[in-house]
């Protein structure tokens, strides 16, 4: 008998056989690997163009794209931007960005409740890259499930409005960790919102993240978006630095 | 629903694996899931069944082992269980916290029976 062909199996050792064909198969493999993989691949393409890459996160409302509207008008001449919307449905917050004159790409996500690397990837064919300095990306309005997903941005940047309330960051202690920086939006409103204190918002997100940067600022009335600014331009310079 | 997406990406590599392998079906699947993941487990086992129907992981159970969330300290390399996701060294009070685990999100191994033992289990069975 040998090894071989299976004459060794007969009926008295079958079973032991068998039991053998019964495995364990080890995978260790990340159930985002394929995502992360496109990400790496986003992220390289803006690399090649020289793009500095923000992925903006928040919960519906927070004021994220009127953020970037205010953006626009307070960046120094010369920086070019260009802006991927991610919603669920609908083209208005791309139409609002393109009212400005910059080049802005809708995702429509349908039920997906956020942005995935796949879907930046997508909307990458349709937008020129050449001669922009940065990309944002709004995501969509969620404080859980954009975190688990890289995208391909080189920055994190996470908004939090104060008619919010101060508490969010304990809520949602996942997405505020995954920043790279706090800004405390809508602080024009502060003034009707005595709920609100900006010393709990801010012991709020040191809890989950230490050093965390925190900025406040109004997009409606410009306070703090020096600030931001200075960030974003410190930022873009960091990247063609490292790039 | 991330849930969903996570889900498909599980189904993709077993898939694969169980092709490469000569699995003919798939009775159990262990997952590591940090729980800096954000992902419910609940949500995961429920998508799970819906997603393997019909696949080699029909009927397969999914186990979610969920690993806890734990630091270090960068000022003085205090290790520590996070607790309720608070980022502070129960040592020095510092702040500025490594995470050393509760970011997994993988999945360990399956457990599996191969093309020829269901052939042989079949065989006996038609004698």
């Amino acid at each position: 008998m040998c090894d071989n062909c299976g004459c060794n199996v007969t009926d008295a050792n079958r079973h032991l056989l068998e039991n053998d064909e019964h495995h364990t198969i080890e995978v260790l493999e990340n159930l985002l690997h394929e995502n992360d993989i496109q990400a790496d691949h986003n992220r390289a393409h803006f690399e090649d163009h020289g793009v500095f890459a923000v992925n903006i996160m928040s919960g519906p409302g927070s004021g994220k794209t009127s953020l970037l509207e205010a953006t626009i008008h307070a960046l120094p001449p010369g920086l070019r931007i260009a802006v991927i919307e991610g919603d669920l449905e609908t083209e208005n917050d791309a139409e609002r960005i393109r009212r400005h004159g910059v080049p802005a790409i809708q995702i429509t996500t349908g039920m997906a409740c956020h942005l995935d690397a796949h879907m930046v990837h997508e909307a990458l064919h349709e937008l020129d890259l050449t001669g922009i300095d940065i990309l944002f990306i709004e995501n969509v309005g969620n404080l859980v499930c954009p975190a688990s997903f890289d995208i391909g941005q080189h920055r994190n940047v996470l908004l939090l409005s104060v008619t919010e309330g101060d508490d969010k960051p304990a809520k949602y202690p996942i997405m505020f960790r995954a920043g790279d920086q706090v800004l405390i939006t809508k602080t024009d409103l502060l003034p009707y919102i005595e709920e609100f204190s900006m010393a709990r918002a801010r012991a709020s997100v040191r809890a989950v993240r230490g050093d965390m940067p925190i900025i406040e600022l109004s997009s409606k009335n410009g306070n703090g978006m020096e600030q931001w600014i200075a960030w974003l331009v410190q930022s873009v310079a960091e990247q063609k630095i490292a790039a | 629903m991330h849930e969903t997406a996570i889900v498909s990406g599980l189904m993709r590599i077993l898939e694969q694996k169980a092709a490469r392998n000569g699995v003919a079906h798939i009775s159990s699947v262990l997952l590591k899931v940090g729980r800096l993941q954000a992902v419910e487990p609940q949500q995961l086992v429920a998508c799970f069944e819906m997603f393997a129907e019909g696949t080699v992981a029909d009927g397969a159970e999914l186990v979610i082992y969920v690993v806890g969330v734990r630091g270090r300290c960068r000022a003085c390399a205090t290790e520590f269980d996070v607790p309720r996701f608070h980022f502070e060294c129960p040592a020095c009070a510092g702040s500025d916290i490594e995470v050393i685990q509760g970011q997994e999100l993988y999945i360990e191994s399956f457990e599996a029976s191969s093309v020829s033992s269901v052939n042989n289990v079949k065989a006996r069975a038609d004698v």
